[in-house]
């Protein structure tokens, strides 16, 4: 019941988002055409299936509202979108606005001052020398300019101060799923790597070092090869910030939209 | 080399005359399509569905120096969604037939990979598709026809010669929810086809057609009405949307004249609350009379599904001794992580063992029956069951190598929450009653495995990334063939699951590998993504 009661809560509280342009009543019965025409491939959460995740601020073939009810409607030539066009009336609109309700997030208040947070973030954290924003850092770990479309603000405190704790996942579907940035140990005749699997296969592993190059290897010619779930290369910052920082560094975040 | 060619244009030149003669396929070279090599006639390389391949130029010594011969692209026709392949190609003497999604059908040069001729039948963007993509998984051969099922219902026989239209028929309809993505399966006169629709509420049913005429011979329900034989395992109307679809390739046993035709999930898929009983004959493998659709015996794997778990896997035909019995055996590796040996002349069940890992059933009783753990059905909160709906093996192709006596499954590791939900019966709409949220990323693999037929005991495995949705082929060079989402196909020794060699396609692989040979050379085909790829080593 939790899932579902949190579902629902959602759909409030992104009603309240959206504005006018969807009402609960909209958003009610585009989740249950949702459940029945596009569950199957999306999945019931709408984190990915046989179809793409769409638990996402930015759908790729979407980018405004109109191509996302076009699409929902007339599908997606050159995939495996075949669209549904049974809908009628206002009901493809209806699921275009739950379908991007499930990539947004319900609005949160910052508990801290943003502002001090990137000063924080620029100054004693040292962020930029791991992520970018907005065109400036170093790309080693994820890209941080949108963030606070996609992560909440619990979301944010546990990677500022246990990074190790979430393994977020990179969603290819028909090529495969894969969680990202996960640490790989290799041991290779050549010598010892550590570093972040970027792509992997039955044969073959590709890694990212924390000098930012990478390597390729074929798993058959490997000493050993592990994969270190609950590790991360970020350090956690409870020991490096105060309460009160990190509250800022959160809250910084979280206006990146 | 430049007589086969010359032979080859000959026979071109027959066909476009419209002569049949060379581009025969009779009933005789169906039955021996198992030890025909240089060609691959039907689905499954043959009524037993082996899909082995009795050749060994390619090999466990040189297989590392395969390499593409050539490779055709796909031709899309617009119509949105018809972006994956999942057809196995088929060839007779120097031709390739295969299909395009949504259901075109393509003739090429089997030596060379160049365009004979091309037919696109006239499907329209709104076709319903309900609950699978816009696919085909290919063509039948008999006589001087080529069939293709198409996704709007329709069963089309073409010339052999020149891909023009003999004859059209509707098999069913569209607009209710009924499409057709199977390889049809060609008997001595008759042409055998299923249909998918359970996700729609259809009450499915198997079809034989007249190769000839294209008349309808019989229509056999795969759920019954009321008064029927399994009638009492429905309620009330239950049964008119009752599912039961009919939607991949079965097998033939010449000997016997029994067709082995397997059956679907009941409608609607994840709430079982609407309609209580063991919900006959879904989830099932059928033993008909190919004269006359009658069932001579039925075993269902899943009574009572909610997981989805159709029974659309290929069921093998097998001979050899079993518990020191010599016995003709019916292998089927199901969706819902066990593997079944019956006795395919009665539908015996001999033997169901775990063979992929699940958290739904504890084991198998005696008479065939799933012990079920309580509380795995979906819930409206979400419950966690594995494997998740698209099972632990799906519709792509098992191998059997009959020296050997192994079976290589291809394997989905992979659990999910199932949701039940209400739903209301409305034509041509889905009829789901619940959905799933598979578990992905790293908590989800594949794997190809080597069963020893007789006991289902596993001899290997070979891991994949993330799970599959391709099938295999083993060969009598000692390999097994098979693919990755991620794109790889590969040969992996037959005796120990070693990879021998792997070649990136650059796109998924969602279809069975199948194999040839031209000119004297033993090719071996896969389709990644839009382009079909001919190995071999010269």
């Amino acid at each position: 019941m939790a899932l579902f009661a949190r579902c629902i809560q959602t759909l409030i509280l992104c009603s309240a988002l959206l504005g006018a342009a969807a009402t609960a009543q909209d958003l009610q019965n585009g989740e249950t055409l949702y459940r029945t025409l596009c569950a199957r491939c999306h999945g019931m959460l709408g984190e990915g299936g046989e179809g793409p995740s769409l638990k996402r601020p930015q759908l790729i073939h979407a980018p405004d509202d109109d191509t996302l009810v076009s699409i929902i409607v007339g599908g997606i030539p050159g995939t495996g979108m075949p669209g549904s066009r049974q809908l009628r009336g206002e009901d493809g609109p209806d699921v275009a606005a739950y379908v991007r309700s499930l990539g947004q997030l319900p609005p949160e208040e910052m508990p801290g001052d943003p502002a001090a947070g990137e000063l924080v973030y620029n100054s004693t954290g040292n962020c930029a020398s791991c992520h970018i924003i907005n065109g400036v850092g170093t790309g080693i770990g994820p890209e941080l300019s949108k963030v606070g479309q996609r992560r909440n603000l619990e979301y944010l405190r546990r990677s500022v101060l246990s990074p190790e704790a979430d393994q977020p996942k990179v969603v290819d579907r028909f090529r495969g799923s894969l969680n990202a940035f996960l640490t790989v140990r290799i041991v290779s005749e050549y010598g010892s790597y550590e570093g972040m699997r970027v792509n992997e296969d039955a044969f073959t592993v590709q890694m990212r070092d924390l000098s930012g190059e990478y390597y390729s290897f074929e798993k058959g010619d490997l000493i050993s090869y592990e994969k270190a779930f609950g590790h991360s290369f970020m350090p956690g910052y409870s020991a490096v910030l105060s309460d009160q920082q990190v509250d800022d560094v959160v809250s910084y975040l979280m206006s990146l939209k | 080399m430049l007589l086969k060619s010359i032979i080859r244009i000959n026979l071109f030149l027959l066909l476009a005359s419209g002569s049949t003669v060379l581009a025969d396929v009779p009933y005789s070279a169906l039955l021996a399509d198992e030890a025909n090599g240089e060609d691959w006639l039907s689905y499954s390389g043959g009524y037993r569905s082996e899909r082995f391949s009795p050749l060994g130029q390619i090999n466990t010594n040189n297989v590392d120096q395969l390499k593409v011969i050539w490779a055709y692209q796909m031709q899309p026709t617009g119509i949105s969604g018809a972006a994956l392949q999942e057809s196995t190609p088929l060839v007779h003497n120097g031709i390739m037939y295969l299909t395009e999604s949504p259901s075109s059908v393509t003739a090429l040069d089997a030596s060379s990979g160049r365009m004979l001729w091309h037919f696109v039948p006239d499907i329209t963007n709104d076709v319903l598709n309900i609950g699978f993509p816009r696919i085909n998984r290919g063509v039948a051969l008999l006589n001087d026809k080529v069939y293709v099922a198409t996704l709007d219902g329709r069963l089309f026989a073409l010339d052999a010669g020149t891909g023009a239209v003999r004859w059209e028929t509707e098999v069913a309809e569209n607009a209710l929810g009924f499409s057709l993505t199977l390889a049809p399966l060609a008997l001595e006169d008759k042409i055998i086809v299923g249909v998918s629709g359970a996700e729609a509420g259809v009450r499915a049913f198997v079809d034989a057609y007249d190769a000839e005429t294209g008349e309808q011979v019989w229509r056999t329900y795969t759920v019954p009405a009321p008064g029927e034989p399994g009638s009492e395992t429905w309620q009330g109307d239950d049964w008119q949307t009752g599912g039961g679809s009919t939607w991949l390739t079965g097998s033939y046993d010449p000997e016997l004249d029994l067709l082995y035709w397997t059956t679907g999930n009941p409608a609607p898929d994840w709430n079982g609350d609407v309609r209580p009983g063991d919900n006959l004959f879904t989830c099932a493998v059928l033993a008909l009379d190919p004269d006359t659709g009658e069932m001579q015996w039925h075993f269902q794997f899943t009574p009572h599904d909610t997981h989805d778990w159709d029974a659309n896997q290929i069921p093998v035909l097998v001979d050899g001794e079993f518990e020191g019995e010599e016995r003709k055996l019916l292998a089927l590796a199901n969706r819902n992580a066990f593997y079944y040996l019956l006795d395919r002349e009665t539908g015996e069940f001999l033997l169901g063992e775990e063979y992929s890992y699940q958290t739904w059933a504890e084991g198998i009783d005696e008479n065939g029956r799933p012990i079920v753990i309580p509380n795995t059905d979906p819930t409206r909160e979400g419950n966690l069951v594995w494997p998740s709906l698209q099972g632990a093996t799906n519709w792509f192709s098992p191998s059997y190598n009959r020296n050997t006596e192994q079976l290589f499954v291809p394997n989905r590791r992979m659990g999910a929450i199932y949701f039940k939900a209400d739903v209301e019966y409305e034509p041509g709409m889905p009829f789901l009653g619940g959905g799933e949220q598979p578990l992905d990323g790293d908590d989800a693999s594949g794997a190809i495995l080597a069963l020893d037929v007789m006991t289902g005991e596993q001899q290997w495995e070979f891991e994949l990334q993330t799970p599959l949705w391709s099938g295999v082929m083993a060969t009598a060079g000692g390999l097994v063939f098979g693919s990755s989402n991620e794109g790889n196909f590969f040969a992996l020794a037959a005796e120990d699951g070693e990879p021998l060699w792997f070649f990136n396609t650059g796109a998924h692989i969602r279809t069975n590998p199948m194999g040839f040979a031209v000119d004297g050379n033993q090719r071996v085909a896969i389709i990644g993504g839009q382009t079909l790829f001919v190995f071999g080593l010269e």
